[in-house]
């Protein structure tokens, strides 16, 4: 039973001094999700963690995008990419987004809108796309479902198609 | 089972488990509001709870990490990380039967996920690896890490 005590009271001295650390060392952190400012943070993580990108169909997207709000982002690799895309849209394809965030983060401030698109409607790379996305800070994130396929077929303009 | 065999395996499992735990805990400090958001995922705990977990349950994690590695007060080190296990197994479990398509913000913070089983079959690893340590460590002569 002492034994027991003693592994019992160690643990709680662990616990006490490692979270004690944690507390001093993060304060910030937790005074602002107390006060409700950590929005504020730099990362802009947290508040939009919990969202998802939203679904758009061809009507919206092409209504955006006559309107020039936003920005068309496609998600194929950059072969497909080069191939034939959405006229005026910025390739970031999902495998290669951890390399080329630092500089898409550059180039897109965290409230434009993005429409991500990819290969139609069995692809999910342009959802998995946008859910890095949100994770890295943006607000405003639609997947155009239909993707490029449904683009090309209805006549919208595209580019870099071979002739 | 000799003695010597007892010895080297319970070093090898302290340095890998002692040495994943330090990771772990060290990817999770450095970046405490996106693991936030990785607990936040989970939706079991209210707001402020997310953040107070992601403020100091890496740094038990972190300690519980070298307490494995150097051996000192290894019983604590190691029970603590069964009961975190246990912890992290259940939270687990439930995303799953919610269905949930989380990232378990156990490891990596971003690029590629690790789904709910494959982490919680990892964690029941974990456990199983930090049990036969301490079942190892019980067999030691001469050395009580309690008293």
């Amino acid at each position: 039973m002492t034994v027991f005590l003693k592994l019992v009271t160690q643990m709680i001295v662990i616990v006490v001094v490692a979270a004690g650390i944690g507390l001093v060392l993060n304060r910030r952190m937790l005074v602002e999700a107390w006060t409700g400012t950590v929005n504020q943070s730099p990362t802009g993580e947290l508040p939009n963690a919990h969202r998802l990108p939203l679904p758009l169909g061809i009507m919206q997207v092409k209504e955006l995008f006559d309107r020039g709000e936003g920005y068309v982002i496609d998600a194929r690799d950059a072969a497909t990419f080069a191939g034939g895309h959405i006229r005026g849209a910025r390739s970031l394809p999902l495998a290669e987004v951890e390399k080329q965030l630092p500089e898409f983060l550059k180039q897109f401030p965290k409230t434009m809108p993005l429409v991500i698109y990819c290969n139609g409607y069995g692809c999910h790379d342009s959802m998995e796309l946008g859910k890095k996305l949100i994770r890295a800070g943006y607000w405003e994130i639609f997947i155009f479902e239909g993707g490029y396929p449904q683009w090309r077929e209805e006549g919208y303009p595209v580019e870099g198609t071979k002739p | 089972m000799t003695k010597t065999v007892r010895s080297c395996l319970a070093i090898t499992l302290r340095m890998i488990l002692g040495g994943l735990f330090i990771y772990a805990g060290a990817l999770k400090i450095a970046d405490p509001v996106v693991f936030a958001g990785n607990v936040a995922a989970y939706a079991i705990l209210p707001t402020f709870g997310n953040y107070l977990v992601a403020a100091t349950l890496p740094w038990v994690e972190l300690i519980c990490g070298v307490l494995l590695l150097t051996g000192y007060r290894l019983r604590a080190g190691a029970t603590l990380i069964i009961l975190m296990n246990l912890v992290f197994t259940v939270a687990l479990a439930s995303a799953i039967i919610r269905g949930l398509e989380i990232d378990c913000g156990c490891f990596r913070q971003a690029g590629p996920k690790t789904t709910p089983m494959s982490a919680l079959l990892r964690d029941l690893g974990l456990m199983a690896g930090t049990l036969l340590l301490l079942w190892l460590d019980g067999w030691r002569s001469g050395r009580d890490n309690v008293s």
